[in-house]
């Protein structure tokens, strides 16, 4: 049994009483314990493939099984990750975590301590009641984090997390995302991510699955075999870099 | 420099005219004309009293428009003058319609010599005295919000003048403006019976309207009238929703300014009609000729803007000048009830009013109560199906623009008779002038819930009751707490058509401010009286919102803004 399989989904959206056609015909399969990154132009449809994959949006034909089952609502052992860090702004970053854990039913004390756990594994130690708009961008996108994962998501979703923050601290969150991955305590194994960069794709996934201009169809899945940690400078990564590329400017 | 002059000039001469005006409307003898305008109740006029009710509040519209423009403009950008001008409009904005009527009555009917002409003008005026504060308020604050950024862009491209009110910063107001239009305009047909018959004691003119109509109809009892024409007005308004708020409620959506919204966008039939027809070749040079309209106010604004600094000044010296004319005014149109009023002993029941305020505000309170209890749960659920407000808005907007004393037949018949009591009838008629501001203004804010907090609370999988919790009552808090303020101040202003009614003949009233008033009004012309229960009226509603509601909007915004 695949852990994710996606049958021919398609998915249209109606626009100005026209129905659209966002995403065509994709289909794939995610393993246990893969990192994936989703690539493609601007408008393609990554988002909402991402969206259909949480089962927060519902594919109009085909369907998205979990663990053999096909998804009719949100998979609540999937989490996400957006690029606006989506905290509440009237919650401190300790209130942001447990927002989760307060709907999964935790007791006070059970939340207090977890959450607790998590903002200290981001490095937020010592922001526990700080409020969003105190913080930086890279704070933020840690909180985001130490939200979605504090709820021990088999499955971690992230929409272009790293596209707001600055280099630097991109490449810093960067190492800490594939560092929690490989941590073997987590319970969360399976990454997929959107991304709008190429070489952010080819540096940190297993595979790389390209999709076309809007509307989406799928191009490539690429695997690559590279060892971590991967260095930018890496000829074989360049390489793989640019064949994605060359994909997508034809 | 010479069209500096020349402006500093016009701005006298238009204090002049009116100091002119004034004094000239005091002097005459504050009496009615002796042709009293009466009013063919026949159906068959119905049609045209429509067309004329519609015409009143269409003026009474682009004077409001024009004048929230330039007033919230003024007030934004000058810092001298802000402070005054916002408190001047809250203070205006607590004034309940009754209290324009000595201005409208003594100023525009004497001024017209009390001609046909001068009571449709009061009638104007009154109308748009119930459409523009909120219309004011909403320019203003969006002109306090134009992202600094856009500015900085706009110079950066060499914009100014014209080109910077038009291109930079008038968009930024569009989607509010229109949004509070489309309440206002609501507002304008609530209280449009209050507007087309002027009074002062016994004398009254019926002007020829719909809202004459209606309360002729219903004070004879005839309810197959009232429901006639209660059905006009509703057809009316949901036309000019089709065809007017929708298509322009849609098309101001791209001038939000915002950083990310996602989710289908809105469409309107009407809109995609309007721009086949903007395409043709005639409109095109229709278009031409409103160009040449159009250059002198652009031509003026952009002189405005040129002399930004010296203009500020003497715009400030102009409304200077304005309000000493209108405290003169004020002072001297009330000289005589001043003068007569303070010397001679207060009237008896005056001692009265305390426990009136007390009375109304209690049935506000209950009124307040009723109208959050159904319109939090409305707006949870447009924000968790967003279709649904195609469905609530229309129904809103048909809501809150019948005016109260249409449906006195059904409010006396349910509360009198249902729910045992006049009070109860009171309580049901100050909700129909609150609880729909309450409800614009949270499917407002439900409306700017972004869509990824949304998404998180679903992928996080909050519950019904976490998510209205967490998610949706500090979201729509600051909306929340900017709809209880205009609720409140609805829900003061009609306690006026709330607590004195009059149906089949038949006067029914409770103890409170707003029959007080109405009795001051329409039965005794106690100009005392007036004076009196206005004032308390207003400086109760003032003290409210200065010791409570600005301080609640304050916590509000620094506790539950969302800001990207
Ligand atoms: N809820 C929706 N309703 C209608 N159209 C939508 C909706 N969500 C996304 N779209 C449209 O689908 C297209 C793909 O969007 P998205 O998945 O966000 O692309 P990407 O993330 O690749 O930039 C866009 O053109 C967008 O306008
Ligand atoms: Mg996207």
């Amino acid at each position: 049994m695949n852990f994710i399989e996606v049958q021919k989904v398609f998915k249209f959206f109606q626009q100005d009483r026209v129905l659209m056609p966002v995403l065509k015909e994709i289909s794939f399969k995610v393993h246990e314990g893969e990192f994936i990154a989703l690539v493609g132009p601007s408008g393609c449809g990554k988002s909402t493939l991402l969206r259909l994959l949480t089962g927060l949006v519902l594919p109009t034909e085909g369907s998205v099984l979990y663990k053999g089952k096909s998804l009719t609502s949100v998979n609540l052992d999937s989490a996400m990750v957006f690029q606006s860090f989506a905290l509440f702004p009237w919650l401190t970053v300790m209130g942001n975590v447990e927002v989760g854990l307060e709907a999964r039913g935790l007791s006070e004390e059970m939340r207090h301590k977890r959450a607790a756990e998590f903002i200290d594994k981001v490095g937020l130690d010592g922001f526990e009641e700080a409020y969003p708009r105190e913080l930086s961008g890279g704070m933020k996108q840690r909180v985001g984090l130490a939200r979605a994962l504090a709820v021990e998501p088999k499955l971690l979703c992230m929409d272009e997390p790293f596209s707001a923050l600055d280099p630097l601290t991109s490449l810093a969150l960067r190492e800490e995302v594939l560092m929690m991955w490989e941590d073997h305590t987590m319970a969360v194994n399976t990454i997929i991510m959107v991304t709008h960069m190429i070489e952010e794709a080819v540096l940190m996934a297993d595979r790389v699955l390209v999709l076309s201009p809007r509307p989406g169809t799928f191009l490539a899945d690429i695997k690559i075999d590279l060892p971590r940690p991967r260095d930018k400078k890496d000829v074989r990564v360049n390489e793989i870099s640019d064949q994605i590329f060359s994909l997508m400017a034809r | 420099m010479a069209k500096q002059f020349l402006l500093r000039r016009s701005v006298f001469i238009l204090a002049f005219f009116i100091l002119a005006g004034l004094i000239y409307a005091l002097g005459q003898d504050l009496s009615f004309p002796t042709d009293i305008i009466h009013l063919d109740t026949a159906v068959s006029q119905l049609p045209r009293y429509a067309v004329y009710s519609l015409m009143r509040m269409f003026l009474a519209y682009l004077l409001s428009f024009f004048f929230s423009i330039a007033y919230g403009y003024i007030a934004a950008t000058s810092p001298k003058a802000e402070g005054p001008m916002v408190a001047f409009l809250d203070v205006l904005q607590s004034i309940p319609i009754l209290g324009f009527f000595p201005v409208a009555v003594i100023f525009f009917v004497s001024l017209f010599n009390g001609s046909r002409i001068g009571v449709e003008v009061a009638s104007i005026f009154l109308i748009f005295t119930s459409m523009s504060w909120n219309m004011a308020f909403s320019v203003y604050e969006s002109f306090k919000t134009v992202p600094s950024d856009l500015v900085d862009a706009a110079g950066a491209l060499g914009l100014s003048g014209w080109h910077c009110f038009s291109k930079a910063l008038f968009p930024i107001c569009i989607p509010r403006l229109i949004y509070s239009s489309m309440i206002s305009w609501a507002g304008g047909w609530y209280f449009l019976i209050a507007a087309e018959i002027i009074a002062i004691g016994p004398v009254k003119h019926e002007l020829p309207g719909l809202g004459s109509f209606l309360i002729h109809s219903t004070e004879n009892g005839q309810v197959d009238r009232t429901i006639l024409a209660l059905l006009l007005l509703v057809g009316m308004i949901i036309l000019f929703n089709l065809f007017v708020w929708q298509p322009l409620g849609v098309w101001s959506e791209k001038f939000r300014y915002e950083f990310s919204v996602s989710g289908p966008p809105r469409h309107s039939f009407s809109l995609l009609w309007y721009r086949k027809i903007l395409a043709t070749t005639q409109f095109r040079a229709l278009r031409k000729l409103s160009f040449f309209t159009l250059s002198p106010l652009k031509k003026t604004i952009t002189l405005f803007q040129r002399f930004g600094g010296k203009m500020t000044i003497i715009v400030i010296k102009g409304m200077g000048v304005l309000c000493l004319v209108a405290i003169f005014y004020a002072v001297s149109s009330h000289l005589i009830v001043f003068v007569e009023g303070f010397s001679k002993p207060f009237p008896i029941e005056i001692r009265n009013i305390p426990i009136a305020i007390g009375a109304s505000f209690l049935r506000l309170v209950v009124a307040y109560i009723l109208a959050l209890s159904w319109t939090l749960p409305v707006a949870y659920w447009v924000g968790q199906s967003p279709p649904a407000l195609k469905v609530v808005t229309p129904i809103a907007e048909i809501g809150a623009a019948i005016p109260a004393p249409a449906l006195f037949p059904f409010i006396i018949l349910f509360g009198i008779h249902v729910m045992g009591g006049m009070n109860a009838a009171a309580i049901l008629l100050i909700l129909t002038g609150m609880q729909w501001y309450l409800l614009f203004n949270l499917l407002g804010g439900v409306q700017n819930i972004p869509a990824d907090l949304k998404e998180v609370a679903r992928s996080l999988g909050l519950s019904r009751w976490h998510a209205f919790r967490r998610l949706f009552l500090p979201a729509v808090f600051p909306a929340l707490i900017t709809g209880s303020i205009t609720a409140w101040g609805g829900g003061w202003n009609a306690l006026i058509v709330s607590e004195y009614l009059i149906y089949r003949h038949e006067i029914h009233s409770v103890t409170g401010i707003g029959a007080m008033l109405d009795q001051a009004i329409y039965e005794s012309g106690d100009a005392q009286m007036i004076l009196i229960t206005l004032l308390s009226m207003i400086l109760t509603i003032t003290l409210l919102n200065r010791f409570f509601w600005r301080k609640l909007y304050v916590y509000a915004l620094g506790h539950f803004k969302i800001e990207y």
